[in-house]
């Protein structure tokens, strides 16, 4: 298949005019071209190898397909009229990052002009990052909030909030304080994957460590984030919410931009939109991480991405975002 | 969780505030509320509680909030002291595990049990569980106003030697509805001498209460919490007792709850008590006591919060505050929630309340060492030099369902996606699956790329790499652009490569771009319609592509090109041959809109 495959792209991409183009075509595609006598051939394979066989011939027919389909010859280029020497016309083809990539720069952006860092960290983590450090010990009920997916239970898993790169972010640094980091990154549970939900999203975290670090810091410096994103006429109120790694807690809600927080099926009619969660860093977060609490203090604060880059994008199914329908127009910016 | 206005009532006689405000304020103190509504002419709530906060899947402990937030009188229902009935016999209970905390129980004889009154059925049924007979709907009213679970055994059935024991040897259990249950031997039963009677967080099948049931033992328990949960994720069973025991409740709370069910099983009910009240409490409760700085809260919110306010709070939470030899808060039993300082500090925030906080005065910018990976410049620059070529960046699934090499890959234990088992060892099987779906909208060719991650096990250890993958529809392009970015690809194939970044040199920082170019759902395939337009003369190409994409509009144009300009000799005209793609549009509207943009109608 990879020399049939091989032969006729090389064949494919060598010719300059349209009548070439299509008897490749017919010999490859027609009634009785190659590939029509190849699936015929299905039936002299060894029955344990016709499977393979059958899958290989369908992704080369498919490949060989696109190959033709996209090459682009002008209908004219063979007329015996005069032609115009002039290149086929469109304006040049533009390059685009992901919307998740877009939103993800701005907010880097924003906190790079504070004075943090972007962090990374690996994906396949250990249940004592994405849990034990963060305050959720075995057994703790705050496990049941995320559906974990494990490579090797209970050990090994795929990171479950962008909190696990705290975890990891603290111990590297609790000996570089003060500290300011931002993390964008993918996260894992175990959902079954439909319009409204997938097993992976994105989420988007910032973490400060210093002295006298404040809720004032904390809910000013979100509030500058959500006006960044959403524009100024965004109005977001901060409450009492329960997260394991932080105390005090704090949620921020957005008032829902549908119904303008009169309640829609979109906020489940609370008129208000949960943008995630945040707080002060639990003491035992920083003290697992060998950082005194009695001396430093911080913050952190994390949220979703993904639905606020579908509702930008108009999307509508949460699995365009990583799927074969989403695509960018070729002229414009 | 459901809250009836007039039900919280019974707590606080004093609460008039108006539902919207409760709404609001009960979201404000932590306890987030949906909505409210009439039903039956009762207001009802509904509310997400804490996971932390097992005391609040009770009326009683939302009541305790309220009373401390609004300054009102908590009433607490039952107005008997200690039942005095030591003249009667002891219950023969046997309890054989410490996973138990504490379980009261009493002994009821001669009992009228009937259908439930209106306001009782209305009650159960608000709270979305099934009426079942009176004396089981007001075991589970008690549960619902207290947050702890209890049970009634019909005596006739199950006898009265209870025995609270890890599973001895039963295999099967028949739960209240009939579902039948798989054992193992770490559940915590109780059972009598011969018999599986209930699980701890669900009755049995065996001993329930019926209309004709006369005597009942009643009993109300807490359990180590994780047991429940262990148990209930064993049996895949969710049930309201389970939510509630496998959180830290309180067993002093048990007593008056207790009383409270006693009261009006024989109110309701009728019937006497014929038994001791057993309690079973080998491990008290001890008050914790935290010390603490009446500077903290201020210290922590960032604003001013008075000392007063913060002893006024404790003293309505119910702690215990000691000021000698220094301040220390002995939270109430009911609050297992508070056990450092910072949870007393976030007690007295919430109450002050977060609105008070300021919302302009964000962190100010400091200069501090940069730890950002080289990685992440690497891959910045990457795709910044990729989207200047004009490459789309994609994101595809990092789970996929099929592996390159059985001897590397890494496998998911327990993914409940079939299509989604194995970590990717290449983006290039995900970017030609995103190829397949281009066509299939029939998408104008293209070219993308993606930066992700690809993972492998060698030994024990897990290795994930920093990958960049792209396709172009002309393989010579791609070739050509690989060597502008300096780049040696580990696979070619055909019109897609692969890079690992990781051995790549890194740039010492980078400031990418930020721009928002928007993205489109397509929901149906790309319409690619031909229009020839003869004109006098030579046109800017440029301009002419700008005025038909003007005609158009860009709501519905994915691609405007012009394919071919032809002179025709006789005529001294020419003429251009556009190509117009549409989308998310049907054949028919895209149609119309092409023939009139063009003046082809």
């Amino acid at each position: 298949m990879a020399s049939i495959k091989q032969k006729y792209s090389q064949q494919i991409f060598n010719l300059d005019n349209s009548q070439d183009l299509e008897k490749i075509r017919i010999e490859l595609f027609g009634r009785h071209g190659l590939f029509n006598q190849l699936f015929t051939k299905i039936k002299d394979i060894p029955s344990d190898q016709r499977k393979q066989y059958g899958a290989n011939l369908n992704q080369t027919k498919s490949e060989l397909e696109t190959i033709l389909n996209q090459k682009n010859i002008s209908p004219h280029q063979t007329s015996t009229a005069t032609k115009i020497n002039l290149p086929l016309f469109a304006l040049p083809k533009i390059g685009h990052l992901h919307p998740i990539t877009q939103t993800e720069r701005q907010l880097n952006a924003l906190f790079k002009s504070l004075g943090f860092s972007v962090y990374t960290s690996p994906e396949i983590v250990t249940d004592e990052y994405n849990f034990t450090r963060l305050n959720v010990p075995t057994n703790h009920p705050a496990r049941d909030m995320q559906d974990s997916i494990y490579i090797k239970e209970p050990e090994y898993l795929l990171r479950t909030q962008t909190s696990t790169i705290e975890a990891y972010l603290l111990q590297a640094q609790s000996q570089q304080l003060p500290l300011r980091a931002a993390f964008p990154g993918a996260v894992f549970r175990n959902e079954k994957v439909n319009r409204s939900n997938h097993f992976v999203f994105h989420q988007y975290q910032a973490v400060v460590v210093d002295k006298n670090i404040t809720m004032k810091d904390l809910i000013g410096t979100m509030e500058l984030m959500f006006r960044t994103l959403y524009g100024p006429s965004a109005i977001v109120r901060y409450r009492c919410k329960y997260y394991p790694e932080v105390e005090p807690g704090v949620g921020p809600d957005m008032q829902c931009f549908s119904c303008q927080g009169k309640g829609c099926p979109l906020c489940k009619y609370a008129g208000w939109i949960e943008m995630g969660g945040s707080g002060m860093i639990h003491p035992q977060v920083l003290k697992k991480a060998g950082i005194d609490p009695k001396i430093w203090s911080g913050f952190a604060f994390g949220m979703g991405l993904d639905r606020w880059t579908m509702a930008q994008n108009k999307i509508s199914d949460i699995r365009t975002l990583m799927g074969g329908n989403l695509a960018y127009k070729p002229n414009q910016p | 969780m459901k809250l009836i206005y007039s039900h919280l009532q019974k707590f606080l006689p004093d609460l008039k505030v108006d539902p919207q405000q409760l709404r609001d304020d009960l979201t404000m103190i932590g306890h987030f509320t949906n909505y409210f509504e009439e039903i039956d002419h009762q207001i009802v709530f509904d509310l997400d509680i804490k996971v932390n906060r097992g005391d609040c899947l009770g009326y009683y402990g939302l009541a305790r909030d309220l009373a401390v937030l609004y300054h009102l009188p908590l009433n607490d229902l039952t107005a008997t002291g200690k039942l005095n009935l030591q003249s009667l016999p002891a219950l023969p209970i046997t309890i054989t595990t410490d996973k138990v905390k504490r379980v009261m129980a009493v002994k009821i004889s001669r009992i009228h049990n009937q259908i439930s009154p209106p306001w009782l059925q209305t009650f159960i049924k608000l709270h979305g569980t099934n009426p079942v007979n009176l004396a089981v709907d007001l075991t589970n009213y008690i549960m619902f106003m207290y947050g702890i679970p209890n049970h009634a055994f019909d005596i006739r059935k199950s006898g009265q030697n209870l025995i609270w024991e890890i599973n001895p040897k039963y295999t099967e259990f028949t739960s209240l509805d009939g579902s039948h249950l798989k054992l193992d031997s770490h559940i915590l039963m109780i059972n009598n001498p011969s018999h599986a009677l209930s699980l701890s967080f669900w009755g049995g099948e065996a001993c329930a209460i019926d209309l004709d049931t006369d005597e009942i033992i009643l009993e109300m328990a807490i359990y180590d919490p994780a047991t429940v949960r262990q148990n209930s994720r064993f049996l895949k069973s969710t049930t309201e007792a389970g939510t509630r025991l496998e959180k830290n409740l309180d067993p002093d709370t048990i007593p008056q709850a207790f009383t409270d069910l006693i009261n009006l099983i024989l109110e309701h009910c009728r019937g006497q008590i014929s038994s001791q009240v057993f309690d079973y409490y080998p491990q008290k409760n001890k008050p914790k006591k935290i010390k603490f700085d009446l500077n903290q809260p201020s210290q922590i919110s960032g604003i001013n919060i008075p000392s007063d306010f913060a002893l006024d709070v404790f003293a309505r939470l119910g702690c215990l505050i000691d000021t000698h030899p220094s301040l220390s808060i002995a939270p109430p039993s009911i609050r297992p929630d508070i056990s450092i300082s910072a949870d007393l500090v976030e007690e007295i925030v919430r109450f002050f309340g977060y609105q008070h906080i300021p919302l302009d005065q964000p962190l100010t910018p400091k200069q501090l060492p940069d730890i950002t990976p080289a990685q992440v410049y690497l891959s910045e620059k990457l795709k910044d030099n990729l989207i200047n070529l004009g490459y789309d960046e994609i994101l595809t699934w990092p789970l996929t369902d099929t592996f390159l090499d059985e001897n590397t890959v890494v496998k998911t234990q327990n993914s409940i996606n079939t299509e989604a088992v194995y970590l990717r060892q290449s983006l290039i099987p995900s970017l030609k699956h995103q190829l397949d779906q281009y066509q299939r909208f029939k998408l104008p060719p293209t070219q993308f790329f993606e930066i992700g991650k690809t993972f492998f096990k060698k030994g024990n250890h897990y290795i994930e790499k920093n990958t960049l993958a792209l396709y172009h529809f002309n393989p010579d392009q791609l070739t050509t652009d690989l060597k502008k970015l300096h780049l040696q690809p580990q696979i070619i194939d055909h019109n897609f490569a692969e890079i690992t970044l990781d051995n790549l040199e890194t740039p010492p920082q980078y400031q990418p771009q930020v721009n928002s170019h928007p993205a489109y759902e397509l929901n149906r395939q790309i319409i690619t319609l031909d229009a020839n337009i003869n004109l006098n003369s030579r046109q800017n190409p440029k301009k002419l592509i700008e005025k038909y994409v003007q005609k158009i509009g860009l709501e519905n144009l994915w691609q405007l090109t012009i394919t071919d300009i032809y002179q025709d000799k006789t005529t001294q005209t020419y003429r251009y041959t556009f190509q117009a793609s549409y989308f998310n549009l049907d054949d028919k509207t895209a149609k119309n809109i092409h023939l009139k943009a063009f003046g082809l109608k």
